[in-house]
C-alpha cells in the first residue's frame, strides 16, 4: 500500500498541475476504499499521461506513439534485440560523424575564419604539394596583394626558454608583425607585435600562449615587460593570448621574424602563408592576382627563381580555405569510415525490417481484427510507421550514448596525428545528425511490412490464421532481398577491411633500411647565441657522443640532424660535376642530412660500397660525403662504382662533395614511399671561410635493451656539458615506426571492427530468416518425410535455399566491392583496389559463415518427427 | 463537447457504469481491465459528455473511515449511447467466436 501511494505520487508528477491535487485524492481513495493492491495502482501513469497529453492531438500521432510503446512493450524480446542492432547501426554513424563534424566541418576557431587562406604554392612538376614561402617572397606578397586584406607568413619551431624553472623546450613560432591580426585574435595582456618588430635589428619580444603563462609564469598579470631567456636571447614579453589560441600546431610562444628587409634571403622557401581575404573578394581572385605577382617575383630574381624554373616545377599559387592546410591528411580516411559505417548501418536496418517482417505476419490476426473493426489502411501504415520510428528513435538514444564512449575510444586509439582533435565532441549538429539518420532508418525498414502487408487482402490470413505452409510470395521476396542486401553490404565492408588489413602487412613487411630495436633518439638544439663559435659547436657535439657512447650499457652513438621517419624536409637540386645540369634546367631533389661519425653503424645501416665520414673530413673546397644508392642510381646509372664521384648544388661552383662510400637505402620522409636521393654531409658544412656547423641534432644510442631506460643518463651527462640546455623528445625508433604507421593501423582496426559487426549482423539474418522459414514449413516437411523423403535431401534442400541466397549476395557484393574500393586507392599500399585474393578470401569467408547460419536450422528441419510437426496441425 | 468513438473498452465502460458500479477501481473490477485502460477511458468518456463525475458526500465518507471517492455517472448522452455500446459488444463477440480461441502470436 504504502508502495502504491508512492508510485501514485510519482505519477502525478506527470499529470496537468492545475489538477494534480484531486488527481491524487481520487487515486488514493480508491485504494483505500477497494484496500487495493500495487498492482492496480499501476496504471495511474497511464491516467497521468493521458491527462497530460490529452491536448495534444490526442487522436492522432501521440495515440500512435503511445499504442506503439505499449504493442513494443508486451514483446520485450523482440524490441530489445531491434533496439540494440539499431543501436550500434546509430551510434556508430554518430561517433564518426562527430569527428568528421569536429575535424572536416567545423569552421576554424577564429573570427570570420571562412575569410581566412591557405596562401602558398604546389610544384606537381616537382611532386611537391606544397611550397611556401622565402622572406623575399612573402615582402613582395605583402607590399602588393590587393585580394587580402591582411597576409602572414610564419615558420614553425620550438624555442628553448629559460625561466626559473627547468629549462624547457616549447612549441613556438616565429611569425611576423601581422599575424595576429590576420587571423583576428588579440592578447588578452599586453600587445601583439609592433610594424618593424619583425625585422633584423628590432628589439627581441615575445608574446606567450596562454598555457605557458599559467604554468610558467604563474598567471602572473605583471609578466609583461618582463625579460625572458629564449634561444640564448633576452627577449621581453609584450603580450599573453588568450585561452584556445594554439595556432599553427600547439604552439605556445610567438616571436618576431627578423627579415633583412634591404637583403631578403629568396632561396629558402619554408615559411607558410596565411592570408586574410580582403571584403568582396574571392579565393580564384586571390589565386589570379598571386600567379601575376609570382611572375613579376621570378623576373626580379631571374638567378635564384626564374621562370624557367617555375615553369619545369609547374610551380604556381595555391589558395584554398586555411582549414584544408591542416585536415587535408585525414580528410579521406574519415569520409571512408563515415561511409563504412553508413553500410553498417544499413546492413543493421535489414536486419530490424527482417525482425518487423516476420513479427508482421505474426500479427495478421490482430490486422485482420482491427480492419474488422473499422481501421482504415492508413491506419495501418501509420501504426506501422509510428512503431518503426519510435523504436528508431529509441534506438538514436541509445546510440548516442554508445557513441558517447564510443568517441573518447576513438580519440584513444586515434593516432597522434588526427588534427582539431580537441575539437571533437557531440555538439549540436551531431545530435541533428543523430536524430536525421535515426528517422531515416525508422522509416527505411518501417516501410517493408506496409508494402508487405498493409494492402493486402486480409481475409485469406483470417481464414486459415497465417498457419498455411506456403507464405505469400510478396512476402517472402522481400525478405529474402533483404538477405541478399545484407550479404552483399557485408561483403563490400569486408572487401574494404581486407584491402587495409593487406596494406598493413605490407607496410610491416617494408624494410625502412634501418634497425629500430634498442634504439633511443633525442634531440639538443644549441642556441645560436651562445654557441655562435664554430669550435665551441664542433666541441660540443664530439663532447655530447663521447659521454652518452660511455654510459655503461650503450653499444654505440651517432648524431644526425634529422632522424628516419622525423618529418623534416631539406631537399634542393643537385648536380654531378662531371656532367652539370644544362641552363634552365632543374636537376634531381636531393634530401640533405648531416651525420657524425658512427651514425650509420648505431642506425645498423649497411654501407654499400667505400667508408663512413670522420671528425676530419674537412678539406679545403672539396669535403667528403657518403650518398644513397637511390642518389647513385639516379646521377650515374650505368656506374658499377661511384666512389671519387662529385656532387654540388645546382650551380654552387665552390663547394663540392667527393663521395667516400654508398649506403643503403633508407625511407625517411615515410614508410609508404620510395627511397629518394640523399646525401650524407658532415655535421661542420658551408665554405672554408664561412663555415656552418649543424646547430639542432638528433642522438641516436643503440643500447642493450629498453631504449627508454636510458633517458636519464643521457639527461645527466647532457647536463654535465651543458646545464642550460633541454633534453628534447626522447623516443624509442620503435615508437617512431609505429606512428608512422599508426594512421594506417587506425583505419585497419575501424574498418575491421565495422566490418565484424557487418558479417555478425548478416549471419544473424541469413540465420533468422532460414530459420524462420524451417518454422514455417515445418508441417509440410513433416509431411514429405512421413511420405519417405530422406532428411538428407531436406537438408541440402534447406542450406542450398539459404546458399542461393549468398551467392546472390556475394556476386552483388563482389561488383559493389568493385566499384567501391576505388575510394580506397589512396589509402592502400602495396596491394591494388582489385586484389583477387582479398575478393576471393573474402567470398569464400562469407560463404563459409553462410554455410553455418542455413546448416543449423537446416538440421533442425531434418531431424523434425513427422508424428510430431503432423499432430500440431 | 467532443464525440468519442466507440470501442470494445468504451462500451464495457459504459456498461459497468449502467449496471451500478460508479467508482473507477470497482469499474475496473466490473471490466475486468486494467487501471491504465479504465481510467483515460473514463477521461475520455467525461469529455465527450456521455458521463459527469462527482466528489461523494465527505462526511459520509469519513463517517465510514476513509476519504471521499470520485463517483462517475451516465449523462442522458451517456444513456443515450448505451444500445451503440451493447451492438459493439455482440460485433466483437462475434468476430471472436469467427476465429476461435485467439492463438498466441509467435
Amino acid at each position: 500500500m504504502i508502495a502504491a501511494r508512492f508510485w501514485i505520487r510519482l505519477s502525478s508528477l506527470l499529470s496537468p498541475w492545475d489538477e494534480r491535487g484531486e488527481w491524487v485524492e481520487e487515486w488514493e481513495a480508491e485504494l483505500v476504499a477497494t484496500n487495493g493492491s500495487q498492482k492496480q495502482a499501476l496504471g495511474s501513469i497511464l491516467d497521468a499521461w493521458y491527462l497530460r497529453t490529452e491536448g495534444w492531438a490526442m487522436e492522432g500521432l501521440f495515440r500512435d506513439i503511445r499504442m506503439a510503446v505499449r504493442t513494443m512493450a508486451r514483446k520485450p524480446f523482440f524490441t530489445a534485440l531491434a533496439g540494440i542492432t539499431l543501436a550500434i547501426g546509430i551510434g556508430a554513424n554518430t561517433a564518426i560523424f562527430s569527428v568528421v563534424d569536429g575535424v572536416l566541418l567545423n569552421p576554424l576557431p577564429f573570427p570570420e575564419s571562412d575569410r581566412l587562406v591557405s596562401a602558398n604554392h604546389a610544384a606537381p612538376g616537382l611532386n611537391l604539394a606544397l611550397v611556401p614561402h622565402s622572406e623575399g617572397m612573402y615582402l613582395h606578397y605583402q607590399e602588393n596583394l590587393q585580394s587580402m586584406e591582411a597576409f602572414t607568413v610564419f615558420g614553425e619551431g620550438a624555442v628553448n626558454l629559460v625561466t626559473e624553472t627547468d629549462p624547457q623546450r616549447i612549441n613556438g613560432a616565429t611569425v611576423t608583425e601581422g599575424f595576429f591580426d590576420v587571423l583576428g585574435v588579440h592578447p588578452i595582456l599586453g600587445r601583439g607585435f609592433a610594424p618593424g618588430e619583425d625585422r633584423a635589428g628590432a628589439e627581441p619580444v615575445a608574446v606567450l600562449g596562454h598555457g605557458l603563462w599559467q604554468q610558467s609564469f604563474g598567471s602572473d598579470r605583471e609578466v609583461v615587460g618582463r625579460v625572458v631567456e629564449m634561444n640564448g636571447i633576452q627577449r621581453r614579453v609584450v603580450g599573453v593570448m588568450p585561452d584556445g589560441f594554439a595556432f599553427p600546431e600547439e604552439a605556445e610562444l610567438w616571436i618576431p621574424m627578423e627579415i633583412n628587409e634591404t637583403e631578403p634571403d629568396v632561396r629558402s622557401l619554408g615559411l607558410l602563408g596565411v592570408g586574410r581575404l580582403a571584403p568582396g573578394a574571392t579565393m580564384d581572385g586571390a589565386q589570379a592576382e598571386m600567379v601575376d605577382l609570382l611572375f613579376r617575383f621570378a623576373d626580379a630574381h631571374p638567378n635564384e627563381l626564374g621562370r624557367d624554373v617555375l615553369e619545369q616545377a609547374g610551380m604556381a599559387p595555391d589558395v584554398k580555405p586555411l582549414k584544408e592546410l591542416y585536415v587535408e591528411d585525414v580528410e579521406q580516411a574519415l569520409w571512408v569510415l563515415l561511409g563504412t559505417v553508413g553500410f553498417v548501418l544499413l546492413i543493421a536496418c535489414a536486419n530490424v525490417a527482417n525482425l518487423f517482417l516476420v513479427r508482421a505476419e505474426a500479427r495478421l490476426r490482430e490486422q485482420a481484427l482491427r480492419t474488422a473493426i473499422g481501421a482504415s489502411r492508413g491506419d495501418m501504415v501509420r501504426q506501422y510507421l509510428t512503431e518503426s520510428v519510435t523504436l528508431a528513435l529509441g534506438g538514436g538514444l541509445l546510440g548516442l550514448g554508445l557513441a558517447y564512449f564510443g568517441v573518447k575510444g576513438l580519440l584513444a586509439l586515434a593516432p597522434v596525428a588526427i588534427p582539431r582533435a580537441s575539437e571533437i565532441g557531440i555538439d549540436g549538429s551531431v545530435l541533428l545528425f543523430t536524430a536525421i539518420i535515426s528517422l531515416g532508418s525508422g522509416f527505411l525498414f518501417g516501410l517493408f511490412p506496409v508494402f508487405g502487408y498493409a494492402r493486402r487482402d486480409l481475409s485469406a490470413a483470417l481464414k486459415d490464421g497465417g498457419r498455411t505452409a506456403t507464405t505469400g510470395r510478396e512476402r517472402h521476396l522481400a525478405r529474402s532481398a533483404l538477405v541478399v542486401a545484407q550479404v552483399a553490404l557485408a561483403l563490400v565492408l569486408m572487401v574494404g577491411s581486407g584491402l587495409m588489413a593487406r596494406s598493413f602487412l605490407e607496410m610491416r613487411r617494408i624494410d625502412p633500411g634501418f634497425d629500430s630495436a634498442d634504439r633511443l633518439t633525442f634531440r639538443v638544439s644549441l642556441p645560436e647565441a651562445e654557441y655562435g663559435d664554430v669550435g665551441t659547436v664542433m666541441a660540443f657535439h664530439r663532447g655530447l657522443l663521447e659521454r652518452v657512447a660511455a654510459i655503461p650499457g650503450v653499444r654505440s652513438a651517432g648524431l644526425i640532424t634529422a632522424v628516419p621517419l622525423e618529418d623534416q624536409k631539406s631537399a634542393s637540386p643537385m648536380e654531378a660535376e662531371d656532367r652539370p645540369t644544362p641552363p634552365g634546367e632543374l636537376g634531381p631533389l636531393v634530401d640533405r642530412r648531416q651525420v657524425s661519425p658512427g651514425y650509420f653503424g648505431t642506425m645498423g645501416i649497411d654501407l654499400v660500397e667505400g667508408r663512413e665520414l670522420t671528425w676530419d673530413d674537412r678539406g679545403d673546397g672539396v669535403r667528403s660525403a657518403v650518398v644513397s644508392e637511390a642518389l647513385a642510381r639516379t646521377f650515374w646509372p650505368e656506374e658499377a662504382s661511384v666512389l671519387g664521384h662529385r656532387i654540388r648544388g645546382q650551380g654552387d661552383e665552390a663547394l663540392s662533395w667527393e663521395i667516400v662510400g654508398v649506403a643503403q637505402d633508407v625511407r625517411f620522409e615515410t614508410l609508404g614511399e620510395e627511397p629518394a636521393p640523399l646525401i650524407y654531409i658532415p655535421l661542420l658544412r658551408g665554405s672554408p671561410e664561412a663555415p656552418s656547423p649543424a646547430l639542432s641534432v638528433a642522438a641516436v644510442l643503440h643500447v642493450g635493451s629498453d631504449p627508454l631506460s636510458f633517458v636519464s643518463v643521457a639527461r645527466e651527462a647532457l647536463r654535465e656539458l651543458a646545464p642550460r640546455l633541454p633534453l628534447v623528445n626522447p623516443r624509442t625508433m620503435d615508437s617512431m615506426e609505429r606512428d608512422a604507421m599508426s594512421a594506417t593501423s587506425f583505419t585497419v582496426v575501424l574498418l575491421g571492427i565495422a566490418s565484424v559487426i557487418a558479417l555478425v549482423l548478416g549471419t544473424v539474418g541469413i540465420y533468422g530468416v532460414i530459420s524462420y522459414m524451417v518454422t514455417r514449413r515445418s508441417q509440410e516437411i513433416g509431411v514429405r518425410m512421413a511420405l519417405g523423403a530422406p532428411s538428407g535431401l531436406v537438408l541440402r534442400g534447406i542450406v542450398g535455399q539459404g546458399m542461393a541466397l549468398t551467392g546472390i549476395g556475394i556476386g552483388v557484393g563482389l561488383l559493389g566491392a568493385w566499384g567501391v574500393s576505388r575510394v580506397l586507392s589512396s589509402l592502400l599500399f602495396g596491394v591494388t583496389t582489385t586484389d583477387p585474393l582479398t575478393y576471393l578470401g573474402t567470398a569464400a569467408g562469407l560463404a563459409g559463415v553462410a554455410f553455418l547460419a542455413s546448416w543449423v536450422p537446416a538440421r533442425r528441419a531434418a531431424s523434425i518427427d513427422p508424428v510430431e510437426a503432423l499432430r500440431s496441425e | 463537447m467532443s464525440s468519442v468513438r466507440m470501442t470494445q473498452i468504451t462500451a464495457l465502460v459504459l456498461r459497468a457504469i449502467a449496471s451500478d458500479h460508479h467508482y473507477g477501481f470497482d469499474i475496473m473490477e466490473a471490466c475486468d481491465l486494467p487501471s491504465g485502460t479504465v481510467y483515460p477511458a473514463l477521461r475520455r468518456l467525461e469529455k465527450a459528455g456521455l458521463l459527469r463525475s462527482g466528489w461523494e458526500d465527505a462526511n459520509e465518507a469519513f463517517g465510514e473511515g476513509r476519504p471521499r471517492r470520485r463517483s462517475y455517472r451516465l449523462t442522458a448522452r451517456g444513456r443515450e449511447a448505451l444500445p451503440e455500446a451493447e451492438a459493439k459488444l455482440e460485433e466483437v463477440r462475434r468476430l471472436l467466436s469467427r476465429f476461435g480461441p485467439t492463438p498466441k502470436e509467435t
